[in-house]
């Protein structure tokens, strides 16, 4: 019964939206029961929307990335800029970029995911007979959606500790840190949605005889 | 089962799972999880710290903004004028374009950080020109893999960034210690390409001509600039690495957008060679326009989604390690070895070894913070060894099994990854006999850094 009575505490914490509450709620380790039933449900319904709205399947991810990445050179070489030029510099030019960063890593590590190119030792895969190679795809399916839950438990306390706390970056008189540190949870959220994808087609291929392993190609997508 | 015993089936469990295929990330993520365990440690710390790792560290920030300028330097036509000229330079020798590729390496390695971006540049566009001048295939791949080593010890570098970072040295002094060296594996891995060729009598031969020196060393100093600004912001102080990678990035963004804009007022052809351009014309690149910009950046964006997690979770791993005791039964090991030089070498063969089965990011993670203190120990300084520790790390790029620019070269030439590995072996002999050079020899590292 512990189970729901966390439950209840947790969406009662949710409901009062104190960020106290909330990171007291998110203490119990059934908060991991409760986070892989999320990301199950998310999950699919994130692969699904993904398959019936192709623009967000190849966009949305994309232009976080590369929003953030100009972002951040535009920011440091502004502050550059501003340093010689006009004996100035803005003091959060160099706190913001490093959430920025973080943000298109972690969005990065979700596409990489679907690309299939986060960095492997493949020689024996692909040598590997073809229910064998299905075996090593679930696997790894497994692993991004245990490894998806983690981050997702583990970053949401760190968010609802940062808010709790008040922790403003530095720099800024009123921007939170919680804000930038909430895209690791989605980031968490869009690797399990991926990896569900990755698994679909998986089947899809083993099913209809397609080869299950493809050359990925860092870079191939763009 | 004690600790120990649980530690070393974890162990064995995540190398089966890397033999397997399964990514390094996940490898590595599984150990610690494994280990936190064991440790009765909690989760939460990796998702802390996985976190602390990016908004923490603004001189981390250096990596993704290199990877990107070596994106920007590619697509804009720059690495092409920079390997043109490195041609014009070498082509009178035999092996000449095969030396000009490395040559062309050590000069995209001045710009970006990168050591598979500069195998994939250099080698996408010098491979199908070798194989028409007469090269072994084999050898043509494995002449990019291996001159991409240089790409992370020439400043400026990724994986010096990181050594910096973790290591709490300036990033700058490990950038300029980085030129000598850089220079040196350029030089050796030219000697070994041209022992080669001869023996083979492989390419063709182009008369050296001044004017085309000229001409091409003209058309690539919007390259030589770059290195310039780079090179002269970091030596004097002026910015910090991550602010001089922002810099570059700028620099490239305007120059590849104006040389389009140039380019297109001039009605120029790209296709027209070197001697049919007069030294107006040599003065722009191709250039991109700002639509190509996101496409440009979403590749870094991608190659940097795949390193920066990696190198949260090292950090991760590497205290768990050290809560292990790791440390210090490594450090036990190399300082039973014996001085200076016996704990030298030991901590060179770990390094070596590890390179081979580990991606350099998590070798140099895990192994710098607990063979650093040692070999200062011993009185080898910390920017000496810094070089001497990355020189083996970059040369882990080309050993197998797990060599990446042997997988990048495989990649972009479509040479089976073990077809080329009989071609590395020259480079590597070049590439450890510079290394040794290096370690044995302080004063490689540490002459541009009078003040150490």
């Amino acid at each position: 019964m512990e189970i729901w009575s966390d439950l209840s505490a947790l969406i009662s914490a949710l409901g009062s939206q104190d960020s106290w509450t909330i990171r007291q709620a998110l203490v119990p380790n059934t908060t991991y029961v409760f986070g892989a039933v999320f990301l199950a449900i998310s999950g699919f319904l994130l692969a699904w929307i993904y398959h019936h709205v192709p623009v967000i399947e190849r966009y949305f991810e994309r232009t976080v990335m590369v929003t953030c990445y100009l972002a951040t050179a535009g920011i440091i070489f502004w502050g550059v800029i501003d340093r010689f030029v006009f004996s100035n510099q803005q003091p959060w030019s160099t706190t913001i970029p490093p959430f920025l960063f973080m943000i298109m890593a972690l969005f990065g590590g979700a596409y990489n995911i679907r690309m299939r190119t986060h960095l492997s030792f493949s020689e024996f895969r692909t040598a590997m007979p073809r229910k064998a190679q299905f075996a090593c795809l679930m696997l790894d399916f497994i692993l991004w959606f245990v490894f998806a839950l983690i981050l997702l438990v583990t970053t949401l306390r760190v968010v609802a500790l940062s808010a709790s706390n008040f922790q403003i970056v530095l720099g800024t008189d009123n921007t939170m840190q919680w804000w930038f540190l909430l895209s690791a949870p989605i980031a968490a959220t869009l690797m399990a949605a991926r990896a569900v994808e990755n698994i679909q087609d998986d089947v899809s291929n083993l099913r209809s005889g397609k080869p299950l392993l493809k050359q990925a190609v860092i870079g191939g997508d763009v | 089962m004690d600790n120990g015993t649980l530690v070393t089936l974890i162990s064995v469990g995540v190398t089966f799972l890397f033999m397997l295929g399964v990514p390094v990330f996940l490898v590595i993520a599984y150990w610690v999880i494994g280990c936190s365990f064991v440790l009765g440690l909690t989760l939460d710390n990796m998702g802390a710290e996985i976190l602390n790792v990016f908004n923490k560290g603004f001189a981390l920030l250096a990596m993704p903004l290199f990877i990107l300028t070596g994106d920007l330097i590619n697509k804009s036509g720059i690495a092409r004028r920079l390997s043109d000229f490195a041609y014009a330079c070498l082509g009178w020798l035999r092996g000449g374009l095969a030396m000009a590729s490395l040559g062309a390496c050590g000069l995209f390695a001045a710009i970006s950080g990168s050591n598979s971006a500069t195998t994939a540049t250099i080698g996408s566009m010098l491979h199908p020109e070798m194989v028409k001048g007469g090269y072994d295939e084999r050898f043509s791949a494995a002449t990019a893999a291996a001159g991409g080593t240089v790409g992370i010890i020439i400043p400026p570098s990724i994986i010096f960034i990181v050594y910096g970072f973790l290591m709490n040295l300036p990033i700058s002094d490990l950038f300029v210690a980085g030129i000598l060296p850089g220079a040196l594996m350029v030089i050796g891995m030219q000697l070994a390409c041209w022992i080669i060729c001869r023996m083979n009598g492989w390419g063709y031969l182009i008369p050296l001509q001044f004017n085309r020196v000229l001409k091409t060393a003209f058309g690539a100093w919007l390259g030589f600039f770059a290195i310039g600004l780079v090179l002269w912001g970091i030596y004097t102080g002026k910015f910090s690495p991550t602010e001089a990678a922002g810099v570059t990035v700028g620099f490239c963004i305007i120059a590849g957008l104006l040389s389009w804009l140039i380019s297109r007022l001039m009605r120029q052809d790209p296709n027209r060679t070197w001697e049919e351009k007069s030294y107006g014309e040599m003065l722009v690149v191709e250039g991109f326009t700002l639509w190509q910009v996101p496409g440009i950046t979403m590749r870094s964006a991608e190659i940097t989604g795949i390193l920066a997690p990696l190198i949260a979770i090292s950090v991760v791993m590497q205290q768990i390690l050290s809560l292990l005791g790791a440390q210090q039964v490594i450090g036990d090991f190399v300082t039973s070895m014996g001085g200076y030089y016996a704990v030298l070498f030991t901590a060179m063969v770990i390094v070596f070894f590890s390179g081979m089965v580990l991606e350099s990011l998590p070798v140099t993670i895990i192994l710098a913070p607990i063979l650093a203190p040692i070999a200062a120990g011993v009185g080898v300084d910390p920017i000496h060894f810094a070089v001497i520790f990355l020189v083996g790390a970059s040369i882990g790029f080309i050993t197998p099994p797990y060599g990446l620019n042997l997988y990048v070269a495989s990649g972009v030439t479509g040479v089976p990854y073990f077809r080329l590995l009989r071609y590395t072996v020259p480079y590597l002999v070049a590439l450890i006999s510079v290394w040794i050079f290096v370690s044995l020899t302080p004063e490689v590292a540490l002459f541009l850094l009078p003040e150490r």
